[in-house]
């Protein structure tokens, strides 16, 4: 979320990527730090040592929302 | 009992007296205590037990203080007798153990239906930490029981020489849901549907890190080779005296590559117990007086513990790489003995609504 946020502020179009046990998290730190609307995805959770199969998945469901939301 | 002017007064009164444990308490009127005694349900002069080293006579009333001090609801209250029953259980060596320059304090893992029915036990993310009322006053409770009755003062009669947080509240639940094993109580005899606090006495929590990688078949093994190095880990009790016990807290994703490998919660005793070994040779380097003797080589590997049912492992907190390994004292006549006792759900009773005084 943070260096989503840093990235954001530098002008740089940028999303974060968030599982959803963290999102709670996610919209602390987006209120907390001011940017409430910064872009992000949800991921499920667990997504890290999940398998690789389970990982492309994920990425080919969520690349299209990551790219509408980087063109937006 | 004293009278004081106001309830400032009274709670600076509890503070000289070495009645608190440092921090605020709520001032146990003789109202607020006899709404604490109604809500377990029992007699007030019921003895529950005596607690060391003062020896201490437990009686209901006594414990409905320390309840109401601590900042326990009603709903806590058969949680907060049941763990001082379970402790003044000869077995857990409660004088010992309260008397000890080591840092061991009682740790209460809630298990069965009582951990929603009394005030809701948190077993998730940071359970073990602030933020959740029942298990901060559940775990107080016990804790004032054990300094008022048990007469437990630091530096005087209870000579552990830091402490650890834990020693303030050390209450958690199990995620009996999530988990791959069955309820925890189920291994120490109850039925799935009734509800036992499991408490042993426990160093602070040691945090044991691991990433899992579902495509690696040796995942399972990488695990339970961490978590018993940590339980290994050359400082501790259980390395120098052996035969303690251990509290393992599994995160969820820890958990499922145990579930994932077809592990009972048996064979993950089993397993770490097995595996929870360190050398002669290791034991000599940090000069152990307890456990080595001259005619041992020092590649010789020995075991930490040798009853993996004194492993009691179970799943609670968030998700993530860590999971929580706490190494115990191992010593008193019982060597860190675990104790049980059951959590009547059906002693409650309802109570008035309170007066604001």
């Amino acid at each position: 979320m943070r260096d989503s946020i840093l990235t954001a502020r530098l002008g740089i179009p940028a999303v974060a990527l968030v599982t959803e046990a963290f999102w709670p998290q996610g919209d602390f730190v987006a209120n907390s730090t001011g940017m409430p609307d910064i872009p992000r995805v949800k991921l499920p959770h667990p997504i890290a040592g999940s398998g690789e199969d389970n990982m492309s998945k994920v990425a080919t469901d969520v690349a299209p929302k990551i790219i509408q939301l980087l063109a937006s | 009992m004293f009278d004081a002017k106001s309830e400032n007064d009274a709670l600076e009164n509890l503070h000289q007296m070495g009645c608190t444990d440092g921090l605020p308490v709520v001032v146990p009127t003789p109202d607020r205590v006899s709404r604490m005694v109604l809500a377990t349900g029992l007699d007030s002069d019921l003895n529950l037990g005596v607690m060391g080293p003062m020896h201490g006579v437990a009686t209901v009333e006594k414990v409905a203080v320390a309840a109401v001090m601590a900042g326990c609801t009603p709903d806590h209250a058969p949680v907060v007798v049941a763990s001082v029953r379970a402790v003044c259980k000869p077995e857990f060596d409660l004088t010992e153990v309260q008397s000890t320059t080591h840092c061991t304090a009682p740790l209460v893992i809630v298990t069965g239906a009582a951990r929603y029915s009394c005030g809701g036990v948190a077993s998730g993310f940071g359970a073990l930490g602030p933020g959740h009322r029942a298990n901060a006053s559940i775990g107080r409770a016990l804790r004032l029981a054990m300094l008022n009755i048990g007469g437990a003062r630091p530096g005087t009669s209870d000579m552990s020489l830091h402490g650890h947080p834990g020693k303030f509240t050390y209450c958690i639940a199990e995620d009996e849901e999530n988990s791959p094993f069955p309820g925890l109580h189920t291994s120490f005899g109850y039925e799935a549907d009734q509800s036992a606090v499991i408490i042993t006495g426990a160093e602070a929590p040691h945090s044991t890190m691991f990433s899992g990688d579902a495509d690696d078949p040796a995942s399972i093994d990488c695990l339970l080779n961490v978590i018993s190095m940590v339980m290994a880990n050359p400082g501790s009790n259980n390395v120098h005296l052996r035969d303690g016990s251990f509290s393992i807290i599994l995160n969820p994703d820890h958990a499922e590559i145990i579930k994932r490998a077809g592990l009972t919660r048996e064979d993950t005793q089993s397993e770490l117990t097995k595996r929870a070994t360190i050398s002669v040779g290791t034991l000599r380097k940090v000069g152990s007086k307890f456990s080595v003797r001259d005619d041992q080589n020092d590649d010789e590997l020995i075991q930490v513990l040798r009853e993996p049912s004194k492993i009691i492992v179970f799943q609670a907190g968030g998700s993530g790489l860590y999971s929580m390994v706490m190494p115990s004292w191992c010593a008193g006549p019982h060597k860190n003995a675990v104790v049980h006792a059951e959590i009547e759900l059906d002693q409650a009773c309802e109570i008035p609504a309170m007066t604001l005084q």
